[in-house]
């Protein structure tokens, strides 16, 4: 058995130096679809990071009618209190929200002290509990508080975070979609490298074959060559990708944190990190195999 | 012990190659397997050691049916027998040790064995002081003598050897011989394949004929 791998493992190494510039190609080609995938990932990850800060930022203002009751009143303090989603409740009385609108915009414009009414109504200001389904817990509130006698209209930036996430679920269509893509593009081209070092020692592996040799013995060394492909090219794509990170980090984080609060540029996630190097172990086997087949097949009996 | 009946292979060809090829080959003997070119006798051969199949009928080889092999367990046929090509078949980058020592990693053996077998099988054919040498730094006879080695490092109890003197000169030709009679006196079972009327001629072993794809002399 330790014969067996050393020797797969020096026929390797041997395969790669005779065909150093044809297995450079197939690196390169693995490396910049595996960049072109992680600089994807890298966007999604940021965005999804973006998402989910404006998602634990997102509050639920419930908005009353200037006549509401002491009773209907009481009746929405209850169903907030009896909701377990909900964090804390706040109350921002009429005056209250006119006088810190004033202190807020009088230094601005005149029209604010010169209005001789009211125009802000009473408010409540809910807080929910951090979990990944704040949202949707929102939402269920807010569906429940739309039908209560009280209250005037409801407000928590449903609308864009509803585009952003639909926005979301494009660009992980799209990743996916471009995945996918690549990945049979490169399965081809590995194929058709492994092929080339076949052919170019064809004699070699016939011989193989009249000494005796067994598929396993021929097959070990070509399919540890895709792998090999597959582990450096996903090696470099994602030094490039880290290097980005790096780039746009130093760049850019302080106008990013000038516009987004505590938010921080992300690298790729352990998973996904995981699910590209597995994905190009997979993708350089599954080349390497189709093209080693196909050249056993050759070499069936007619 | 190799037994053919009735065999028939045909390429599409006007002709077969080979039509109704029947013979017995005990262990230990040497054989002779004559014809014009085109007659079969490399066909015969690929099916023997399992390179090509027949159409119809059945080839022993040491109690396997080459037949019955489906293709990942035509390693076991293979490894019975040593084959030996006219062109030598070598590897132009391995050194004169590296082409017999491939035969032995290819069979999976340890590094001391193959160190052992391989100048063993050198010494056989006399080219231990050439083992560092590479095939096109050889003279035909030279490359001839490592590609018996290699035919005999694993030991086979079977020699197919295909027109192995047919690039050679007369009396080089005469030392190939010679060296496949030695085989053969170790116990070996040899089939060669000569056009050659000189070898036919030189030395009185038995000789099957094969005329157009039909045995005419077993």
């Amino acid at each position: 058995m330790i014969s067996f791998v050393l020797n797969a493992l020096r026929t390797t190494v041997h395969n790669i130096k005779a065909n150093k510039q044809v297995f450079l190609m197939s690196v390169a080609t693995i490396t910049i679809a595996f960049t072109i995938q992680g600089l994807f990932f890298l966007v999604f990850v940021n965005l999804n990071t973006l998402l989910s800060t404006w998602d634990k930022q997102v509050q639920l203002i419930v908005y009353l009618d200037d006549g509401i009751s002491k009773g209907q009143k009481n009746v929405l303090e209850e169903i907030f209190k009896s909701n377990e989603k909900v964090d804390s409740i706040s109350y921002d009385s009429r005056d209250e929200a006119w006088t810190e609108f004033k202190n807020t915009f009088s230094g601005k414009s005149g029209f604010v002290t010169d209005l001789g009414f009211n125009p802000l109504p009473a408010s409540y200001n809910l807080k929910f509990k951090d979990d990944p389904e704040r949202l949707v817990n929102i939402r269920q509130l807010a569906d429940l508080l739309k039908e209560q006698k009280g209250v005037e209209s409801l407000e928590y930036g449903e609308k864009w975070i509803s585009r952003f996430e639909n926005f979301m679920v494009f660009l992980r269509v799209f990743i996916l979609a471009v995945g996918g893509i690549l990945s049979v593009g490169l399965i081809l081209i590995i194929s058709n490298t492994i092929k080339l070092s076949i052919y170019s020692r064809r004699d070699e592996f016939d011989l193989m074959l009249l000494l005796g040799a067994t598929h396993r013995f021929i097959k070990a060394p070509l399919l540890l060559e895709g792998l090999v492909q597959g582990v450096i090219g996903v090696g470099l794509a994602l030094g490039i990708v880290k290097l980005t990170h790096i780039y746009m980090k130093f760049n850019f984080q302080g106008s990013l944190e000038s516009i987004f609060r505590g938010v921080d540029f992300q690298f790729l996630t352990q998973p996904l990190l995981w699910a590209m190097v597995l994905a190009s172990i997979f993708i350089g086997w599954v080349g390497s195999f189709l093209s080693i087949t196909q050249y056993l097949h050759s070499t069936d009996r007619e | 012990m190799i037994q053919a009946f009735n065999l028939h292979k045909s390429y599409g060809g006007v002709a077969p190659a080979l039509m109704d090829v029947s013979f017995t080959i005990q262990d230990g003997e040497f054989v002779f397997l004559t014809g014009q070119s085109g007659a079969g006798k490399t066909t015969l051969f690929k099916i023997l050691f399992g390179w090509e199949s027949v159409d119809r009928g059945q080839v022993i080889v040491d109690r396997i049916n080459v037949g019955k092999l489906n293709e990942s367990n035509l390693y076991t046929l293979r490894r019975k027998i040593g084959v030996v090509f006219q062109d030598y078949k070598l590897l132009p980058k391995k050194t004169v040790f590296e082409n017999v020592a491939f035969a032995q990693q290819i069979i999976g053996a340890d590094r001391k064995t193959i160190r052992f077998k391989t100048w063993d099988a050198l010494k056989n054919v006399g080219l231990t002081t050439k083992k560092d040498s590479y095939p096109p730094q050889l003279s035909g006879g030279e490359q001839q003598r490592v590609a018996i080695a290699r035919a005999l490092v694993n030991d086979p109890q079977l020699i197919l050897a295909d027109e192995p003197t047919g690039n050679l000169d007369p009396e080089v030709s005469l030392e190939i011989l010679e060296l496949f009679e030695k085989m053969n006196q170790q116990g070996k079972t040899v089939i060669m394949a000569t056009h050659s009327l000189e070898m036919l001629r030189a030395r009185d072993h038995r000789l099957l004929i094969l005329n157009r794809g039909r045995m005419v002399q077993s």
